[in-house]
């Protein structure tokens, strides 16, 4: 079991410990820990389990923030991740975002939130319905509240643990307007080859519900085309013997957001877009032409849309210019070219010259350019949502859909 | 004594230096102490946060516990709880002080307010300072009882962590009995599931001494208690879950319909959220199935969407951690991803870690897809278009990985090496070797490097190849390769290929003349190793300089046989450089080398260039037996190192967790080395780590064996120094493509780490009839299962010499003798005069296996033993073994 959790910030600093069994872990390995990730050149490249001379160390990084986790036993390093990931989710969730500034200035509801998450080594509760009972989190209206009723505690007062029959549902949530929202947002993840042609296409969606519903609601949400669904992960609330005889999502949801469930949809046969970059090089220089267009017509508009690639090393200088849509090199050799929607009348290329380094004949290393877009109220996958039911309200409540599709890995190899 | 007046509470500069500003507080905390003003409790909320963000940095701000404990009298919670922090971080090296907070806590855990007597509570028993347990059994107590569950909760954990102060305070006060009852009763499933932690913890260590606690420590795997523990198991949090499925995965079936029972009661927890939750669940499904072939496939078809949605959903993290399983089970079922290769495909932003693995991923599913003989062809045709497309994005990665030069080479480099190994293990080469050459002119120094290792290692495999090799390996200048490896390998191929290279010699000639050169370098890294007293290092930077010469040396030799004219004044230069080499070994190379010719010229070419046969195989680094090993260790750390627990795990720690039957914690006073001084346990545990190292390659030894071409076994007792350069030169020499395991097997027992293997006895006088393996491994639950099934097969009585009796008051010293004797112990305790030992051994050539129980008793000087083994008939000749081991037992 885990035996202590540090914080580091993005230059090393121990910004938080938290010994969590009787054998206490001296700092020191964090000194040990950081030594080898700059060793190691990018922090980002260490290894998330590590054997340290005397612990095991687990590490997860977000936004700069490194979050350590020592044990000197065996145990699943998917739960010690899992776990860590979780209490980065939180944090971030409580106090609005995650950075140094923000930790070290809220480090006591830090403690107390990992405090309540995990107790003696094993995790106990992450779920931030059940934490937000336990402790309020910093937000403006306590602030505000707290100055009004000079009571500045910022401990709610229910008690936890009343409520072990829907462990991630608040006891007596009230709204006025009774509204719920179901949410699928896509990510496409796309391998296009050097020869044109698409290697992996896949959908990883999530179904992400935002309930503010009296009560205790019984919601039955329906697809119309299940089957084209490969993998389902659920939220706990999910009642699994409905999915697995009629496919259907049958749940009394947590209060306010959260993840209903994320599928996989595999093989899919078409990208909304293509990008089709050539390049051709000869005497020392290489000509670049990028072209991008709709393939099919998708029903909406697709926006967003930028191509993204990083120049090689080998390239003195790029002069690179488009139709339509800004290019901009930045400092690290990235080559950004922000197209936005794609006009009627034109299909948008980008073309020009790179200079390669003297002695070099031809480019020798081809650049993967990288592509984001985002298409509003469709969902590429085709997964469509086919009614939503509600059970226990009083009176009848809002109930708003929407989809959205976005790029997620989508990679075009030259 | 009260404080000059001189506090100023805005001065506080950004960075404290310490001592002034701890002071500082120190009387500013008093002033507050006894304060009942109004706004009080906001100044000292400040003053605390201050404390804590001191403590937080490291400043130590422990001579403040008493003017903290003066001010936690506050009914404010986030005071009490910043207090309970502070408290419970010094608590321990403040005993006396400790003291002066029992009474407030001890108040506070019968405060009105749940949350507080929860939180006062779990600080109470966060303390951990031996001589104030007394004050916890009360509150616990009562904490039990209590009809909050957050309370109760609490009060479960605070037994365990009692448990761990004082084990005798704990059991007197019938905690364990009380948990129990919590554990079937209780209505909110964290008691539940903190009561199941706490008690496997408790009687684990117990069932020792007890054997009430050991009968106990059964029914936690009973089916009753399991089966009551899966039907909730929805109501429990998910963290919790992972609990019970690591108990059900332990949990023994009585038949095959009680197996499909639990598999559909678990089958939705492969869709949870939580990635803990699903690994667990398939630890469960593929334990319970071990036993049913086909059943154990379906398992694989089943659990194969859910981990790949758990590679491509969650963190790169989590990706890592899953991605080490599906290596895992892909080395077990090779056919369950061959159809979803795609998923492996690198993506330009992952870190290099995950690359890495699904690189790993990539030529294992590649592999197999061409080792297992189909017969349809059309299943023939799609295999064969997979293995272009996943080589085609094999070397569409180097490509990606070279733009950052400084962040990706390890991955270029891993997926050259990816894509070698895929052209090792095909059957058609064709492409790959084409490719593999296009690497060799890339003109990028560590590609090439790396790229000239994999040729040399194809043509060993692929001679036919020869041909097209050579043309392009022609036209590289060796000066371009500054890597030892890659220039070692264009040196081979120059003396392996003399006669079809035209310049051979003239290229070998001018990298003798640049002998120094290679010198030069090393004499560095000898002194870098001298300061940094690495082994390891050691042989990474002085090896490979050495390994350049000598590899040198062998070539000149090779084409000198083959074109004498041309290179005779070369190798007379190139003996004498060696001779007068700065190393050992290169020196003796050269010297043998001269000898050699002086002999018999022919000798010397039969020796030096033998007709060779392509290699067929080369040997996995890994034997089955550790791959079924770390399987059954599947979702624990066990799997990402890629080796067994008992490899690299704490011993003092692993004893509670992984033992888990009668012999529990009889291993050597797993809890009496907790008051070892930090200092000495840090650096035992430092040897743990390298002595699981060592093991490691200890035990990749056996599996040598595997390959047609191995040398002779060498007795591991005779292996001198001088072994590993015979190895060295064998490799070189490509007489005998034997790898490199014999060399780390030399190595190991060089440095003699593994085993202290015999100190002073003399060899035993066994009986011929039965030879043991000196480096048996068996592991600790295989053992109790065996111990479990098989009948006593003999029962005895010895009586031990005097000497020996003496030498018992450190039982250790037995252990020792008996790793001498090939016979080693799995657990081990009990006080004078009676100890307790479990030994076993395994046969030399047979993998049937001998578990003796040895109970010894000095007063009397005598030991009983009983035998049991999987072969009955050499039960009586492992005994006369036994007992003449035992009898030479005595003072070292």
């Amino acid at each position: 079991m885990l035996q202590c959790i540090f914080l580091l910030s993005d230059s090393g600093e121990v910004m938080l410990e938290k010994q969590l069994t009787g054998h206490r872990v001296d700092r020191s390995i964090c000194a040990w820990f950081w030594e080898q990730s700059i060793s190691q050149g990018d922090s980002f490249k260490l290894q998330p389990v590590i054997a340290s001379p005397t612990h095991y160390l687990f590490q997860v990084v977000r936004e700069g923030i490194t979050f350590l986790a020592c044990t000197q036993v065996e145990m699943p390093p998917l739960m010690a991740i899992e776990f860590l990931c979780r209490v980065a989710d939180v944090l971030s969730d409580y106090l609005g975002a995650l950075n140094e500034d923000v930790i070290k200035d809220n480090f006591i509801i830090v403690y107390e939130l990992l405090d309540e998450m995990i107790d003696n080594g094993f995790p106990l509760t992450t779920e931030p319905n059940i934490l937000r009972d336990i402790i309020a989190p910093p937000n403006i209206v306590s602030k505000v509240l707290s100055v009004v009723t000079g009571n500045s505690s910022n401990v709610s007062e229910t008690l936890p643990g009343a409520t072990s029959f829907v462990p991630w549902r608040t006891t007596d949530a009230k709204y006025s307007n009774n509204e719920v929202y179901i949410d699928l947002v896509e990510e496409m993840d796309a391998t296009i080859n050097r020869d044109g042609v698409l290697v992996k296409c896949e959908i990883y969606g999530e179904v992400q519900v935002n309930s503010h519903l009296s009560g205790l609601p019984d919601l039955t949400l329906s697809f119309t085309n299940p089957s084209i669904l490969d993998d389902v992960r659920f939220h706990p609330c999910v009642r699994f013997r409905p999915w697995e005889s009629h496919q259907i999502l049958s749940f009394v949801p947590p209060d306010g957001q959260f993840k209903l469930m994320s599928y996989r949809v595999k093989k899919l046969k078409t990208t909304p877009i293509y990008v089709k970059p050539r390049l051709t090089s000869d005497a020392g220089t290489c000509h670049v032409h990028v072209l991008v267009g709709t393939r099919n017509d998708a029903g909406k508009t697709i926006d967003s849309i930028t191509v993204q690639f990083q120049l090689p090393e080998c390239i003195l200088s790029a002069d690179l210019t488009s139709n339509h849509g800004t290019v901009n090199i930045l400092a690290n050799k990235t080559c950004m070219w922000s197209i936005g929607r794609i006009p009627k009348d034109k299909a948008p290329s980008m073309s020009g010259t790179l200079v390669l380094e003297t002695g070099l004949e031809r480019l020798h290393v081809f650049p993967t350019f990288q592509v984001a877009f985002r298409i509003m109220g469709v969902a590429l996958s085709g997964l469509q949502i086919d009614k939503l039911d509600l059970k226990n309200l009083p009176n009848r409540p809002y109930k708003g859909f929407r989809a959205l599709t976005r790029a997620g890995e989508f990679e075009v190899r030259s | 004594m009260a404080p000059p007046a001189q506090s100023q509470r805005s001065a506080s500069p950004s960075q404290p230096s310490g001592k002034g500003e701890v002071s500082d507080l120190k009387s500013q905390l008093r002033q507050l102490a006894g304060s009942r003003s109004p706004g009080v409790d906001d100044s000292k909320r400040d003053l605390f946060k201050k404390v804590i963000s001191y403590m937080t940095i490291g400043i130590d701000v422990s001579s403040l516990f008493g003017e903290m404990v003066m001010c936690s009298a506050t009914s404010d919670i986030v005071l009490k709880k910043m207090c309970y922090l502070y408290v419970g971080n010094y608590a321990k090296v403040n005993p006396d002080l400790a003291l002066l907070t029992i009474n407030f806590l001890q108040r506070d855990c019968k405060d009105d307010d749940p949350m507080i007597r929860g939180l006062a509570l779990r600080s109470l028993c966060s303390l951990r300072v031996a001589n104030l347990v007394e004050y916890l059994v009360g509150p616990l107590g009562s904490g039990l009882k209590d009809n909050n569950s957050y309370v109760r909760t609490v009060a479960v954990m605070g037994v365990l962590k009692l448990y761990h102060i004082s084990a005798s305070t704990c059991i007197d006060a019938d905690f364990p009995a009380m948990l129990k009852h919590l554990m079937l009763n209780d209505p909110d499933t964290q008691v539940v599931a903190n009561c199941l932690s706490a008690l496997q913890e408790i009687w684990g260590s117990e069932a020792s001494t007890s054997e009430e606690a050991s009968r106990e420590r059964e029914t936690l795997l009973s089916k009753p208690l399991v089966y009551y523990l899966l039907n909730r198991i929805k109501e429990f949090s998910e963290w919790a879950q992972c609990l019970v499925l690591e108990l059900a995965a332990k949990y023994v079936p009585s038949d095959g319909s009680e197996i499909f029972d639990i598999m559909n009661l678990l089958e939705d927890r492969l869709q949870h959220a939580n990635g803990a939750v699903v690994l667990a669940t398939i630890k469960v499904f593929l334990q319970l199935t071990l036993s049913m072939a086909d059943v154990h496939q379906q398992v694989y078809e089943r659990i194969k969407a859910p981990l790949l949605t758990l590679v491509s959903s969650g963190s790169p993290e989590q990706s890592y951690a899953v991605l080490s399983h599906l290596h895992l089970l892909v080395m077990r079922a090779p056919f369950i991803f061959s159809s979803d290769y795609k998923h492996f495909y690198c993506q330009y932003n992952e870190p290099s870690y995950v690359k890495k693995l699904k690189l790993e991923m990539l030529t294992a599913v590649a592999n197999e897809s061409n080792t297992y003989e189909i017969g349809l062809q059309a299943k023939m045709l799609s295999w064969e278009n997979l293995d272009s497309v996943v080589v085609g994005d094999l070397v569409s990665v180097t490509e990606l990985c070279e733009y950052a030069a400084n962040v990706d080479i390890p991955i270029a480099r891993e997926s050259i090496r990816a894509v070698g190994k895929i052209a090792l293990q095909q059957y058609d080469v064709n492409a790959i070797v084409d490719r593999l050459l296009q690497f060799l002119e890339m003109e990028k120094d560590y590609v090439t490097a790396e790229a000239l290792v994999l040729v040399k290692d194809l043509l060993r495999k692929y001679p036919q190849w020869s041909q097209d090799c050579i043309a392009v390996v022609g036209n590289i200048s060796s000066k371009n390769i500054q890597e030892p490896k890659g220039k070692a390998a264009l040196i081979w191929m120059l003396g392996e290929y003399s006669q079809d290279m035209h310049d051979a010699p003239y290229i070998l000639e001018s990298l003798i003349e640049n002998w120094d050169e290679e010198d030069s370098a090393e004499v560095g890294d000898l002194i870098s190793y001298v300061k940094g007293r690495s082994y390891e290092k050691f042989d990474r930077y002085t090896g490979l300089n050495v390994l350049v010469r000598l590899h040198l040396l062998t070539a000149v030799m090779k084409c000198f046989f083959k074109r004498p004219p041309e290179t005779q004044k070369t190798l007379g230069a190139a003996l004498a450089a060696g001779l007068a080499d700065f190393h050992q070994d290169v020196h003796d190379r050269a010297l043998f080398y001269y000898r050699l010719l002086q002999y018999n010229i022919s000798v010397a070419e039969r020796v030096v260039n033998p007709p060779k046969q392509a290699v067929s195989v080369f040997a996995d680094t890994q034997s089955s037996e550790i791959k079924d090993r770390i399987f059954d260790e599947f979702n624990s750390l066990s799997v990402v190192y890629e080796k067994p627990s008992y490899m690299f795990t704490d011993k003092e720690h692993r004893g509670p967790f992984e033992f888990s039957d009668e012999l529990g914690n009889l291993s050597m006073g797993a809890e009496s080395t907790g008051t070892v001084v930090p200092a000495q346990r840090v650096e035992a545990n430092d040897k743990d780590l390298l002595l699981g190292t060592s093991e490691k390659e200890d035990s990749r030894g056996p599996s040598t064996n595997g390959s047609a071409y191995s040398a002779p076994a060498y007795d591991t007792s005779s292996v001198s120094a001088s072994s590993q350069m015979l190895s060295e030169l064998v490799i070189s020499n490509s007489t005998v493509p034997a790898h490199a395991s014999q060399s780390s097997l030399a190595i190991d027992d060089l440095l003699g780490l593994g085993l202290p293997v015999a100190t002073a006895t003399a060899p035993a006088p066994s009986p011929p009839s039965l030879k043991l393996n000196s480096k048996a491994v068996l592991d600790p639950s295989t053992f109790q299962q065996k111990w479990r099934q098989l009948p006593v097969s003999l029962s005895q009585e010895y009586s031990i010499s005097p000497q020996g009796v003496a030498a018992l008051t450190v039982p250790q010293s037995l252990l020792r003798h008996m790793q001498g004797h090939s016979i080693h112990c799995i657990a081990s305790g009990g006080q004078s005069p009676n100890f307790k030992f479990f030994f076993f051994a395994q046969k030399a050539e047979a993998s049937s296996a001998f578990l003796v129980e040895c109970v010894l008793n000095t007063s009397s000087a005598k030991a009983q033993i009983k035998i049991k083994a999987d072969d009955q008939s050499a039960s009586e000749a492992f005994s006369a073994l036994f007992q003449s081991a035992l009898s030479e037992f005595s003072v070292p």
